[in-house]
C-alpha cells in the first residue's frame, strides 16, 4: 500500500518534500465574505419593488378612472350635442315662422294697397286679412321665440336683427365644456396608462437585480462583488428610471 | 453537534411550515386584492352602462319635448290666425275662421295635446311650460330617472382606493415570503436574522391588510 502511494507521488520516503502546493497549504477562504451586505441590498431591493408596485398599482387606478370619465364624458357630450340640434331647430324653425309670416303679411298689405289703387276694393279687403293674419300668426310665433324673448339675443332696435352668432356661440358651450372634459380625461388616461405600462418594466428589472443577489450568494467572495455590482447598477438604473416617470 | 443539527432540522421544519401558512396567507391576499379590483371595475362598468341608458332616455325626452314644443307652436300661431280672421270683420275670413275652428284646429290641438291642452303647462304670455312638461316626461320612467351613474362611479372610486391600500399588505405578505425562503436556503449564522425579519414583514402585512378591510368594510355600510 505504502510502495503504492511512493509509486504514484514518483518519491521514496527519503526524498524531499514536494514543492506542489498542498490544499491544506492555501489560505483559508471565508465564504461567508459580504453575504450581509448581498442581504442589505436584497432588502432594499424588496423595499424598491414595494414602492414601485404600489404606485404601479395606484398608475393602473388612475389610468382606468380616467377611461371610466372620458367614455362617461363622451355620452353626455354626445346627448348635449343632441340636445342642442333638437333645440336649434326648433328655435330657428319658430324664427323662420316669424320671418314667412312678416314677410306675408307686408307682401299681403302691399298687394291690399295696390289693388285699393286699382279700384279692387273687394280684392283689397281680402289681401288687407290676409296681411293681418300673417301678422297675428308673426306675433304670436314671437312670443315662442329665443330670439326676441332673450334679451341676450333679440334685436337691439326695431330695424336689426337678432343676435343669431351669440345664439350658436352660447349653444356650444356646454359640449364644448364636456368635450374639453372628455379630452382632458383620454390624456390623463393616456398619461397614466404609460406610467403604469412603464412601472411594469421597471419592476421586471429590479426582478433581474432579484436575480443577481440570488446568483450572488451562492457563488465565491469573487464573483459575489460582481454580481453585486451587477446587481447595484441594475437598481440604480430602475430607481432612475422609476423617478424619471413619477416625475414626468 | 448531533443536539445542534437536530435544532436546525426543527428550525428548518418550522420555516418550511411557516412559508406554508404565509404562501396560501399571500394567495388568499392576492385573491381579495384582485376580487376588489374587479368589484371596482364592474361598478365603473355599471356606471357607464346607467350612463348611456339614462342619456339615451334624456336624448329621447328631449326629442318629444321639442316635437310637443313644436305642435303646441302651430295650435298657437293657427289660433291667433283665425282669431284675426274672426276679428277682422269680414265676412269671407269669419266663416273660413269657424270652419278652420271646426276642421284644422281639432287635428291640430290633439297632435299638441297635452302641452297645449292641459292647464298647468299654460304661462301666462301665452306660451308654454317647457321645463314643467320635460320634467313630467321625465317622471314617466321613474326607474330610468333613479339611475345614477355618479353613485356606481363613486363605489368604484371606493373599491379602486381599497384595492390600493389592499396592494400594499400583499406586497408586504409576498415580501415576507422572500425572506422566509431566503432564511430557509440560507446559511445557520443568517437564518434566525432573515426569519425575524420575514415574520415582522409577515405580521404587518396581515395587520394592514385587515386594518385596510375593516375600514373600508364600514365606510361601504358593511358591504364587502
Amino acid at each position: 500500500m505504502s510502495e503504492t502511494m511512493i509509486g504514484h507521488t514518483g518519491q521514496s520516503p527519503e526524498s524531499p518534500p514536494p514543492l506542489v502546493e498542498t490544499p491544506a497549504a492555501r489560505p483559508v477562504e471565508n465564504t461567508e465574505r459580504w453575504k450581509m451586505m448581498i442581504i442589505f441590498l436584497t432588502m432594499v431591493n424588496t423595499i424598491l419593488v414595494a414602492i414601485i408596485a404600489g404606485l404601479q398599482t395606484d398608475a393602473n387606478i388612475r389610468a382606468n378612472d380616467a377611461n371610466r370619465d372620458s367614455q362617461y364624458y363622451a355620452v353626455l357630450t354626445s346627448g348635449e350635442l343632441q340636445r342642442i340640434g333638437l333645440q336649434n331647430n326648433y328655435d330657428m324653425n319658430t324664427y323662420a315662422r316669424i320671418l314667412d309670416n312678416t314677410s306675408r303679411s307686408l307682401v299681403m298689405g302691399y298687394t291690399g294697397l295696390q289693388l285699393t289703387e286699382g279700384g279692387d276694393d273687394q280684392g283689397a279687403a281680402f289681401s288687407n286679412v290676409q296681411a293681418l293674419v300673417a301678422q297675428a300668426q308673426a306675433d304670436a310665433a314671437t312670443k315662442f321665440s329665443i330670439f326676441y324673448q332673450d334679451p341676450r339675443y333679440a334685436p337691439k332696435s326695431s330695424d336689426a336683427q337678432p343676435e343669431l352668432q351669440r345664439y350658436i356661440d352660447d349653444s356650444n358651450t356646454e359640449a364644448l365644456a364636456l368635450l374639453a372634459k372628455q379630452n382632458a380625461a383620454s390624456d390623463s388616461y393616456k398619461i397614466w396608462s404609460g406610467k403604469s405600462d412603464s412601472y411594469v418594466a421597471v419592476l421586471t428589472i429590479l426582478a433581474i437585480a432579484f436575480f443577481l443577489f440570488g446568483i450572488a450568494q451562492s457563488v465565491n467572495p469573487r464573483l459575489r462583488l460582481l454580481f453585486a455590482g451587477f446587481g447595484i447598477a441594475v437598481i440604480v438604473l430602475g430607481v432612475g428610471w422609476a423617478l424619471s416617470i413619477l416625475i414626468g | 453537534m448531533a443536539d445542534e443539527k437536530t435544532k436546525s432540522n426543527r428550525l428548518e421544519l418550522a420555516i418550511a411550515f411557516l412559508i406554508a401558512v404565509v404562501s396560501l396567507t399571500t394567495a388568499l391576499a392576492a385573491w381579495r386584492t384582485n376580487a376588489v379590483g374587479s368589484k371596482a371595475g364592474d361598478a365603473a362598468r355599471l356606471g357607464l352602462i346607467d350612463a348611456v341608458k339614462k342619456q339615451a332616455t334624456t336624448n329621447e325626452d328631449w326629442r318629444r319635448l321639442y316635437e310637443q314644443a313644436g305642435y303646441a307652436q302651430s295650435y298657437a300661431v293657427t289660433l291667433a290666425g283665425i282669431e284675426a280672421m274672426e276679428a277682422s270683420g269680414d265676412p269671407v275670413a269669419a266663416a273660413q275662421a269657424v270652419n278652420l275652428r271646426d276642421f284644422l284646429l281639432k287635428g291640430i290641438v290633439q297632435l299638441a295635446d297635452p302641452l297645449a291642452t292641459d292647464p298647468k303647462y299654460q304661462l301666462d304670455n301665452g306660451t308654454y311650460d317647457l321645463e314643467q312638461y320635460f320634467t313630467d316626461i321625465q317622471a314617466e320612467a321613474p326607474d330610468l330617472l333613479a339611475l345614477d351613474p355618479q353613485a356606481s362611479f363613486r363605489l368604484s372610486e371606493q373599491y379602486s382606493s381599497e384595492q390600493r391600500w389592499l396592494m400594499l399588505g400583499t406586497v408586504l405578505l409576498a415580501l415576507s415570503l422572500f425572506w422566509l425562503a431566503l432564511s430557509q436556503v440560507g446559511g445557520s449564522r443568517l437564518r434566525l436574522g432573515t426569519l425575524g425579519i420575514g415574520v415582522i414583514i409577515f405580521l404587518i402585512g396581515l395587520a394592514w391588510f385587515f386594518f385596510v378591510e375593516v375600514l373600508f368594510f364600514f365606510l361601504r355600510g358593511g358591504a364587502l
